[in-house]
């Protein structure tokens, strides 16, 4: 629930209308300009449709220095980042061989596994001299090492799962698993009692639900699978049941004939919002209306729970109500790469028929040994307690910065225990006037925009990371403040600061 | 004094702003600072700026609501590329609030400019122009309708 006041309400939509109309001024200036101008491109068809553009070329350019960063070093609690420069307002910028040390409040370095280890470190480096950078084959063909199997069976027994399966790209987890699990059409292969043939039926008709603020990657897959398509409100369990009730009631778009499957997609933390999914309400509805449930836990797997489970150990779901459970290795793991963990039936079905397991060069082997060697220092197997200490480090980094900039007056949305934490700015020209003026204070943030996240609700997100000391927060409380004062952000009114007692001192004769 | 930002279930991101507190009043700000803005800048009087302003909200809502068509950005792969903006808001549900408000206030535009004017030729006739066809084009029965293939595919 984001509380907006109504003035930052108005002047933010006055600012976006005034920047497309100067936008469009441009447009038209420019299309005369070249009108009149010659160009040797005739016959030639357009790169892209010139309206597609427009948003990349009259708002994003004129503040591209504020994306994009790039970093020379690896990104730890400190990271260094480039200095760039632009001899035409932007359009295009240069890289200069100088950079500054920056504090990184912007990788998703959880629990700080994006540096040197000293555990998981030269385990990468033996299997990178061992196996090489690259398997150079798919799954299916010579790409499976010894150290997919282990990482696969490791996966399985970490989520709580029978089985797992691996792919190299988090992103192509998403947009390569879901069509291959529910679309248009469905198939199905039964083994009828007493026979040896299967046979095989062709049903119509998949559904999948998804959450309003889902991520790109599951959006995508969505519609890659060639399903019907429908969208609940956010994290509001209530909604979810209104929408499967109707669908379940109406059937099919034409055909009005019951649907052969559904699945309801949600997010573990959803990380342009900070919260965490009310995944006990869900499951409960999914069971009633026997609907699947397919969870994605790109940013909550080894981040929160007492393990780093997830969030079905945060809210104590059992992982067998949770039909399938996908994540992402980059966030808290500091490799690359995605899962998907669910009964056996269903990993041996996708290792038959998911083509980013049959088609896709499988995940490389040094990647594969950082997420086995980074998930036995989380639970301790390594040895020394250093994962439990993360894990309790990143929840107190968390819980504290958040609380110490809601006393300051910022909006922050998110959950506790989140170490995802957006500060929402609103007006556009308050992203870049934030981010440059933490660049300057040597902090790095990422601000985010539109069409990221909706067009009034323009934000500044803030990764926590376990590496991240108490004095680099506090450092980078007081920057935020001061950027925050210099922008005006503060929108809510900051909590009193604790006044010291002063003993009255009249002297009564 | 704050407003709560409900999340909405649009996923068309190029309409999804429409739906948040704060519009309906902005659209109205910004049309009577426009009026005030062509008052000071011609000297003309108050039922000309009416109508200038009237004319004016015509040409840009006209080309901005019916004309262009898609979305300024590529990221939703340009499913929207054949809908125009207002065949797009409300995921092209008809008579939503929004689109109900959206077609009073050219309509309540035409009523003050006609009325300040006095009536008077010529500005009744471009104003009962411009507001017929406004109208018109709102209807729900134009719901994807094009008129002699005036900004149809290629």
């Amino acid at each position: 629930m984001i509380t907006i006041p109504y003035l930052t309400a108005v002047s933010t939509y006055f600012s976006y209308g005034l920047l497309f109309a100067f936008g469009q001024l441009r447009d038209y200036s420019r299309r005369i300009f070249d009108w009149w101008s010659t160009n040797n491109l005739h016959g030639y068809a357009p790169i892209c449709l010139a309206h597609e553009d427009f948003y990349i070329r009259r708002l994003y350019h004129r503040i591209q220095d504020c994306f994009g960063r790039p970093i020379s070093s690896a990104p730890d609690a400190w990271v260094d980042v480039v200095e760039r420069f632009s001899n035409d307002n932007n359009k295009t910028l240069k890289r200069t061989t100088k950079s500054t040390r920056c504090l990184n409040l912007g990788s998703y370095n959880y629990l700080g596994f994006g540096s040197y280890d000293e555990y998981c470190t030269p385990l990468v480096i033996d299997s990178l001299k061992k196996f090489s950078p690259s398997t150079c084959s798919s799954r299916v063909d010579a790409g499976t090492t010894s150290v997919h199997a282990e990482l696969e069976e490791c996966v399985a027994k970490y989520v709580g799962k029978p089985a797992a399966i691996v792919t190299g790209m988090g992103y192509a987890t998403n947009s390569a698993i879901i069509p291959v699990l529910i679309g248009k059409v469905c198939f199905c292969c039964y083994l009828s009692c007493g026979d040896v043939t299967p046979k095989t039926y062709v049903l119509q008709g998949g559904l999948i639900i998804s959450d309003s603020l889902n991520h790109t990657s599951i959006v995508n897959g969505a519609r890659g699978s060639g399903a019907t398509i429908r969208v609940f409100q956010h994290n509001t369990p209530a909604h979810l049941e209104r929408v499967l009730k109707e669908q379940i009631a109406e059937g099919q778009p034409r055909t009005h004939r019951p649907w052969k499957k559904i699945m309801v997609v949600v997010e573990g933390i959803y990380s342009m919002e900070g919260e965490i999914c009310q995944l006990p309400e869900i499951v409960s509805i999914c069971k009633k209306y026997k609907a699947y449930v397919y969870l994605d836990e790109a940013h909550s797997i080894g981040a929160i729970g007492k393990t780093g489970r997830g969030v079905c150990e945060l809210l104590g779901v059992d992982t067998a109500d949770v039909d399938i459970m996908m994540g992402t290795f980059t966030k808290s793991f500091g490799s690359c790469g995605g899962y998907i963990a669910g009964s056996k039936d269903l990993i041996q079905y996708l290792k038959y028929q998911c083509p980013a397991h049959l088609y896709a060069t499988s995940i490389s082997t040094p990647s594969a040994q950082q997420i086995i060697s980074a998930v036995k220092v989380i639970l301790g197997e390594d040895g020394s307690n250093r994962g439990a200490q993360k894990l309790a480090r990143i929840r107190e980094n968390s819980n504290f910065f958040r609380a110490e900039l809601q006393k300051m007056g910022f909006e922050v949305l998110g959950d506790n225990d989140s170490p995802v934490m957006p500060i929402m700015l609103y007006n556009p020209a308050k992203i870049p006037a934030f981010s440059r003026e933490c660049l300057r204070e040597n902090v790095a943030v990422v601000v985010v925009g539109f069409p990221a996240t909706p067009l009034l609700l323009a934000r500044a997100r803030i990764c926590i990371s376990a590496s991240h000391s108490r004095e680099d927060l506090i450092k980078a409380l007081q920057v935020i403040s001061k950027a925050g004062d210099l922008t005006g952000i503060k929108y809510f009114p900051a909590a009193p600061k604790k006044q010291e007692e002063v003993k009255d001192t009249i002297k009564l004769d | 004094m704050y407003v709560r930002a409900l999340p909405t279930t649009d996923v068309n991101r190029n309409t999804e702003w429409f739906t948040y507190p704060g519009v309906w009043t902005t659209y109205i700000i910004i049309i009577f600072f426009s009026w005030l803005l062509v008052l000071s800048v011609f000297h003309c009087s108050p039922g000309m700026a009416w109508t200038i302003v009237h004319l004016a909200h015509f040409t840009v809502t006209y080309h901005s609501f019916h004309w262009k068509k898609g979305t300024p950005f590529g990221d939703d792969q340009g499913i929207y590329n054949r809908l125009t903006w207002w065949e797009q808001i409300d995921n092209g549900k008809q008579l939503t609030r929004n689109r109900k408000f959206l077609t009073v206030v050219p309509i309540v535009l035409y009523l003050i400019a006609s009325h300040t004017t006095d009536y008077q030729h010529p500005m009744l006739f471009l104003n009962t122009l411009a507001v017929f066809v406004m109208v018109v084009m709102k209807f729900p029965h134009m719901h994807k309708v094009r008129i002699f293939g005036i900004n149809g595919d290629q």
